[in-house]
């Protein structure tokens, strides 16, 4: 692997790290007393903004090297579930999360002063946001699991 | 110093304050409800130590990816399905859940404290612990009767400073 391309396997995995904890952010500060609309704004934002860079990352990534040199290796190895469970798996849910994340990033910024006292919305919000924390949490598990493979 | 050390270092201040901020949390929280109940100052150092616990957790987690990018990048990428690490992962999932849990106030708090504890501790156990060669379901077990114990040690510690039996 070239050193641009281990560059973008990191910026792929740490924007993805920052993603999720942009995500557990915005689920925990929904459910406080005083519910702090500005940094919920901020951290709305960045798991949008990370989730699109991890996902063209991840592409890049995958087009010019994965699908080359890494996944023959995967499939000819001890675990080839890896690659066509888990990574088609990963492919296709991935892209729920900039969705989800740019629903939850709409409600918060259109919507957030009403929060506190609308409860029926933050709950739904409080719902999609767990989803997107679980679909990046899995996904995060999904890749040490493929790396694991390349063997 | 190379990139192994920094992310070694880095991945110990997290679990420092982890551990450390988990330990502190349960102390306050028994001297806060001595009296029946969290007045404000009280509040205010509780939400100090909920801070550092959360940036412990932070620092743990992206230094544990950097980790894993390492394992990639030399060639051991054996220890990305080492069992003892996804019983690690595991654990701090269950870390991670529980603090929402805590925050949504859908766990009672003593069982909140608990998982936090033992999670906290368990995931320094089994970072210590290089030559554990369990299985994955083992380290749970583990984990799981260590979660009855801390349960059990801290209703004995409430009966005997707070002087009766609490919830």
């Amino acid at each position: 692997m070239t050193q641009s391309l281990s560059i973008f396997l990191s910026i792929h995995v740490f924007i993805g790290v920052t993603g999720i904890i942009a995500s557990y952010a915005t689920l925990i500060w929904l459910f406080k007393r005083n519910i702090p609309i500005r940094l919920l704004k901020i951290s709305s934002l960045t798991a949008f903004i990370a989730y699109i860079a991890t996902w063209l990352t991840g592409g890049y990534y995958y087009v010019l090297y994965y699908g080359g040199s890494v996944k023959p290796i995967i499939k000819s190895g001890p675990t080839p579930w890896a690659h066509s469970i888990i990574m088609e798996v990963k492919e296709h849910i991935f892209l729920f999360l900039p969705v989800l994340a740019f629903v939850i990033l709409l409600v918060i910024w259109l919507k957030g002063n009403s929060l506190e006292k609308n409860k029926p919305l933050r709950n739904a919000l409080a719902l999609v946001v767990s989803i997107t924390l679980l679909i990046a949490v899995l996904m995060a598990l999904g890749g040490i699991v493929i790396s694991g493979a390349v063997r | 110093m190379d990139i192994h050390s920094i992310l070694l270092i880095t991945h110990l201040i997290g679990v420092a304050l982890g551990v450390g901020g988990a330990t502190f949390a349960g102390i306050l929280y028994l001297k806060a409800i001595k009296d029946g109940h969290i007045d404000p100052m009280e509040g205010e150092w509780l939400s100090v130590v909920f801070t550092v616990l959360r940036i412990g957790l932070v620092i743990l987690v992206i230094s544990g990816f950097g980790f894993f990018l390492e394992y990639r990048f030399t060639g051991q990428e054996e220890r990305l399905i080492d069992p003892r690490l996804w019983a690690k992962m595991t654990i701090i999932l269950a870390l991670v859940f529980n603090a929402i849990l805590i925050q949504m106030r859908k766990i009672p708090m003593w069982l909140g404290e608990s998982l936090s504890i033992t999670s906290w501790y368990g995931a320094l156990a089994l970072g210590i612990m290089q030559n554990a060669d369990y299985s994955y379901f083992t380290f749970l077990i583990f984990y799981a009767i260590g979660v009855i114990i801390v349960i059990g040690i801290l209703s004995v510690i409430k009966r005997l400073y707070l002087g009766k039996i609490t919830s």
